[in-house]
């Protein structure tokens, strides 16, 4: 029997008129569906698994925009930047530094390729940091494209970003110029990086070859190691394809321990249908959070369970999960906390604090390993048992957490209320991920190069 | 008031009138078992955190363990 999850809002596939959607659950498949007065009905699956929708949950008090950029004319999602009726703030501001790529990948929500668009100059730059500052406060920064390391002066962008007062900033790359280039790691790292979101699709070069046209899987590991003599943390970024790397999760998630404390965890992406997209998507294929929290545990063979996820203090609850685990000597997964998915109401301030702090303790690069050379020094104060337990806490921890955009097919506006990732445009707004890369189903943008 | 850690044996158990004694305390987090030093009363047993290592080391490994 169907049951009535909830009423939302969404927008037309065809159109991009805002029609009102119903989700419904039937075993454990959650469903949407909109009509068009025009183009007709549409379904997208919402979420798949043994964990129902109905359990996912993280309630959340508001949080209030204290500096709108834009005022609220015609209504969500179509006053972004961020408007008084946004209810998150900013966690991650994205910058895209450039629009040029030296790849040119199947899914790509940039839709970007070998263009030869002119780079965003550093002044303007220095204004969107400014802006995203001046909105959001000391939020994590995440410099992306495009590839941003074929920009020569990323270095000065970073320092940039320093001076202006943000803590954490973090690259989203293919890792090709990382893994050739040591000496551009060297300068990135002096400049103060201190994340590198990597794209990593899988353990074999197949999956490559599907998702990016080449085999680089090589290059991917050059660039680990890059960021390893570098102390640079590294996060390992699937996105995944049902049929193409969905069954390669549990083979991800051990390579990335393997290279623990250098990686420090795996942020999984299923593949969202905007921008750069090889086919509309087969609902039945699409891959949910819920997929995700099964699939690891199976391919894991337990090793991590399915409990030890949690909903998002910050964005909406059916954004994501993640799961915290210490790696212990021999190896051993112990995961820190059980995963807490009802406890309350919580403020979504403290929420967007928590998270912030949180990407910049666990996604940082670990720091030197202690050197045990046998002679004791006077000079230091000898480790008690303290020291030992934070060790374990900052060197040796990893993480685990999928985040699932929205589309048009699938998009719930209650959701990108919610949201506190934030694409920071030229013109210094705030648009929330999702809205900033939504394309129509002929691939026309509401935000994008507009 | 203020203490600092180098007094730590200083301190006397007002309940036994015992000084406290720097004694090894297991310390049990996560599933990982640490032993630290700490005062403690002989007779009952009771262990003293000082201010200092309450708001230095125990607080980084709270802040450490904060989730999101």
């Amino acid at each position: 029997m169907k049951r009535i999850i909830s009423m939302t809002e969404s927008l037309c596939p065809v159109c991009l008129k805002k029609i009102n959607a119903l989700i419904w659950s039937e075993n454990n498949e959650t469903w949407m569906e909109k009509s068009c007065p025009e183009h007709g009905r549409f379904k997208a699956l919402l979420w798949r698994g043994s964990i129902p929708i109905e359990k996912w949950v993280r309630n959340k008090i508001p949080a209030t925009i204290k500096k709108p950029n834009t005022v609220v004319e015609k209504g969500c999602p179509f006053d972004c930047g961020l408007c008084a009726d946004h209810r998150q703030h900013t966690c991650t501001a994205l910058i895209e530094v450039t629009q040029r790529c030296n790849l040119n990948c199947s899914f790509c929500f940039a839709n970007a390729n070998g263009n030869t668009e002119v780079d965003l100059d550093l002044e303007t730059i220095r204004r969107m940091y400014q802006s995203a500052m001046d909105t959001s406060g000391n939020c994590n920064i995440q410099l992306s494209g495009g590839e941003p390391t074929l920009r020569d002066d990323l270095p000065e962008i970073i320092r940039i970003g320093h001076e202006i007062g943000f803590s954490f900033i973090q690259i989203n790359t293919n890792g090709i110029r990382m893994g050739e280039d040591e000496a551009y790691v060297s300068a990135l790292k002096n400049a103060g990086l201190n994340s590198v979101f990597l794209q990593f699709d899988g353990t074999n070069d197949e999956i490559y070859k599907k998702l990016r046209g080449k085999p680089l899987l090589a290059t991917k590991i050059k660039a680990i190691k890059n960021c390893q003599r570098y102390n640079i943390g590294v996060v390992l970024v699937p996105t995944l394809v049902r049929e193409v790397n969905d069954s390669d999760l549990g083979n991800i998630i051990n390579f990335g321990l393997e290279w623990a404390p250098t990686v420090k965890g795996v942020h999984m992406q299923p593949a969202s249908y905007f921008g750069r997209i090889p086919n509309l998507p087969d609902e039945q294929k699409r891959l949910t959070l819920g997929d995700l929290m099964d699939k690891i545990e199976d391919q894991t063979k337990m090793r991590i369970r399915k409990d030890s996820f949690s909903p998002p203090g910050c964005e909406n609850a059916r954004c994501s999960f993640h799961g915290n685990y210490t790696v212990s000597e021999n190896g051993e997964l112990i995961a820190q906390g059980s995963g807490a998915k009802c406890c309350g109401v919580e403020t979504a301030e403290e929420g967007a604090r928590k998270a912030k702090a949180h990407v910049l303790r666990k996604w940082s690069g670990a720091g030197p390993e202690p050197q045990d050379d046998g002679i004791k020094s006077t000079a230091v104060p000898a480790k008690d048992g303290w020291d030992e337990i934070l060790e374990q806490i900052n060197r040796h921890s990893f993480s685990l957490s999928a985040m699932a955009f929205q589309d048009v097919w699938n998009l719930d506006l209650n959701r990108v209320k919610d949201c506190c990732i934030h694409v920071v445009n030229p013109r210094g707004q705030l648009i929330p991920f999702c809205m900033y890369n939504l394309t129509d189903r002929n691939g026309h943008a509401i935000y994008r190069q507009q | 008031m203020k203490h600092e850690s180098t007094d730590q044996t200083a301190w006397r158990c007002d309940k036994c009138q015992q000084e406290l004694e720097l004694t090894k305390v297991k310390v049990k987090y996560m599933e990982g078992n640490f032993e630290v030093d700490l005062p403690k009363c002989p007779s009952c047993h009771q262990v003293f955190i000082d201010e200092a290592l309450a708001l230095g080391k125990m607080k980084e490994v709270e802040e450490g363990l904060e989730d999101k």
